[in-house]
């Protein structure tokens, strides 16, 4: 679709000088004839919804360094002392009562990296399919996979763990992966930005020089589609990191469980009383620790991240 | 690339796929039939898994759902009697209703707050744009489960923080996840503390697509800054707009983790609070898995009509999607 918007370096350098900072794709904002006013009021709307997106943010951090007494003895967003985040962290790992942190965490590391490869390699070659090739049921196939973006995971999950319990494949890791790897958000972008950046003249020229359909697509399609590649990567492995329903209902061993579903086992002990208070802060430390990653990652790949611009290309 | 072009003029004519496509005969049959089976390569990796990890399921939930498991008499195939149980169940049309309120109110703010902050930052009109969108992209990072456990700590009453703000200020204690429309509003909240910046963020860019040339002449013809926004920029992203409004709606209608994690704060999550909380608990705690397998194909279908009669009703007005 939009080869140019994607084209266009998201964050490039920006000089401080007004004149020079204006962007050629963007029509400068005097010509609209703004009031400074109307600046300053959407601004300060902004700095609103900021400060909300991040309340919950600073609350985890800021708890995460406390005593179990004085996550409530103190007030919620601001530190108190004894600084414990340290410590706190070496204990929640120390503590294996109620299941193993450091097994969830490396669960989790398996499960999002092998599922976000695997949606990112069959997304490709799937998407390179339906954009590049004619074949009869092209465009029924293609809808069906769209389809499938409306049918709830919950009409899936329960089904998937009877079926997994016929064949002795519940409570396994292969059991949680390979839903993973099944994307038809990823195939639909793929598909998108295959159409609009591989042109169809050097896939044919390749052909016609002999190239095999696979060395095509590994030489000729894939370094063009880099972008997407990464992009349909991180939403995938975003999405395993994150997905609590499937592993929560597929599984049944405490062993193989990912972090969310972890948390929330610590934090479902946490008001059985009997000397369990504990776990209140160890379900914030974990929680802290499972968000802090995919943060790292995103802002660290920010300048790859593309998500936006590969949906956002669908203009009228 | 370009050794890739020379190669290609010194090809012989006919044998281009260009001209082969355009033309008829054994060649342009041998083509069709090579793109043909290799199309069909490429996709088969993606669909054996689609099939085996979406399609039987689904299929398999469907004959599920048209048998009952009695403690006497083991599995027997009743039609549908599941199904009959579903629909006349006050506990799941209660969980329905309520979800419905639920989607029609976090839907449209959410989508409102989305639209409105994309087209500010496009426009320029907030300052440090790159910043904000960075920082309200932040909790597309943040797992549900952990969202719900921060926010249950946040609301807590009496201990939460934000409790203890208002009641410093002077506003008494306040109860937010207080049965009905408290508990409602907070999860409204969560939802869309978690979904706004990512659908702004997709929002953002498809503005950004929007070629200058067309908000050019609109500035020309003497167009003030509401009127690009509803006139020009607007219409021409409809398409994102729909799309990501069918995403929230499907993803609203399965409404789960967020109530599930407050139950640890609160006792006002029914058993029936959604259908999709609903259908958990038959189908784990019940051990109903028959009945839970009808549930979710009401579910799933009530999901389809919906999204599909959006759709259409997008298509009426002449937009493709």
């Amino acid at each position: 679709m939009t080869v140019a918007a994607v084209a266009r370096p998201s964050a490039g350098p920006r000089a401080k000088s007004a004149r020079r900072r204006e962007d050629p794709s963007v029509v400068p904002l005097r010509l609209y004839g703004l009031r400074r006013g109307t600046v300053v009021a959407v601004t300060a709307l902004a700095v609103v919804f900021a400060i909300f997106t991040l309340i919950p943010i600073w609350w985890i951090f800021v708890n995460s360094t406390k005593t179990e007494p004085n996550l409530f003895a103190t007030f919620g967003f601001w530190f108190a002392h004894p600084f414990r985040l340290f410590s706190n962290m070496r204990e929640i790992f120390a503590n294996q009562s109620q299941g193993s942190l450091a097994q969830w965490f490396r669960n989790t590391v398996i499960y999002a990296f092998c599922g976000g490869a695997g949606a990112t390699i069959l997304s490709a070659t799937a998407g390179y399919g339906f954009a590049k090739f004619r074949f009869r049921g092209n465009h029924a196939l293609f809808m069906v996979v769209l389809s499938a973006l409306l049918i709830p995971l919950t009409a899936v999950a329960i089904p998937l763990y009877i079926l997994y319990a016929k064949v002795h494949m519940d409570s396994t890791m292969e059991g949680i992966i390979l839903p993973f790897m099944v994307s038809p958000v990823g195939v639909y972008l793929m598909r998108v930005y295959i159409s609009g950046s591989v042109p169809q003249e050097l896939v044919d020229a390749a052909r016609v020089d002999g190239a095999r359909e696979a060395s095509i697509f590994l030489r000729v399609a894939v370094p063009l589609m880099t972008p997407a590649l990464i992009t349909v990567f991180l939403l995938s492995v975003v999405a395993s990191w994150n997905n609590y329903f499937l592993p929560f209902i597929v599984n049944n061993t405490t062993s193989l469980d990912p972090l969310p579903v972890g948390v929330y086992v610590w934090f479902q002990h946490s008001v059985s009383g009997g000397g369990y208070q504990d776990f209140y802060l160890y379900t914030i430390c974990a929680g802290l620790l499972t968000i802090v990653p995919i943060i790292v990652l995103f802002l660290t790949l920010q300048r790859f991240w593309r998500g936006g611009l590969l949906l956002g290309s669908l203009t009228g | 690339m370009s050794g890739v072009a020379v190669q290609t003029q010194q090809a012989p004519a006919a044998r281009h796929p260009l001209l082969v496509m355009r033309g008829h005969g054994p060649e342009r049959r041998r083509y069709l039939s090579r793109t043909e089976r290799w199309g069909l390569v490429f996709i088969l990796p993606f669909f054996v898994m689609f099939l085996f990890f979406l399609v039987i399921p689904i299929f398999y939930a469907l004959y599920d759902s048209f048998f009952t498991t009695r403690l006497v008499g083991g599995t027997v195939f009743t039609g549908f009697t599941n199904y009959e149980t579903v629909l006349t169940s006050g506990a799941f049309w209660r969980g329905m209703l309520r979800t419905f309120i639920y989607a029609a109110i976090q839907v449209p703010v959410l989508i409102v707050i989305a639209t409105f902050f994309a087209t500010m930052f496009d426009m320029g009109v907030a300052k440090w744009g790159a910043v904000f969108r960075t920082i309200f992209f932040v909790p597309f990072a943040v797992p549900t489960v952990v969202a719900g456990v921060m926010w249950s700590f946040l609301l807590e009453d009496p201990y939460g923080p934000l409790d203890r703000v208002i009641y410093d200020l002077g506003g008494g204690h306040y109860n937010f996840m207080g049965s009905g429309a408290p508990l409602l509003g907070s999860i409204i909240v969560i939802a869309i503390w978690e979904w706004a910046g990512y659908t702004m963020v997709i929002l953002f860019t498809a503005l950004r697509s929007v070629p200058r040339d067309v908000v050019e002449s609109a500035v020309i013809d003497g167009a003030r800054l509401g009127r690009v926004v509803t006139r020009v920029k607007l219409p021409m992203i409809a398409p994102a707009i729909t799309l990501v409004g069918i995403l929230n709606i499907i993803g609203a209608l399965q409404l789960f983790v967020e109530p599930e994690v407050l139950t640890v704060f609160t006792t006002n999550v029914s058993y029936n609070y959604t259908p999709t909380i609903y259908l958990y608990n038959q189908a784990y705690a019940a051990q109903e898995y028959n009945l839970a397998a009808a549930i979710s194909f009401v579910l799933a279908l009530i999901i389809i009509v919906i999204s599909v009669s959006f759709v259409m009703l997008r298509r009426r007005k002449g937009a493709w999607i």
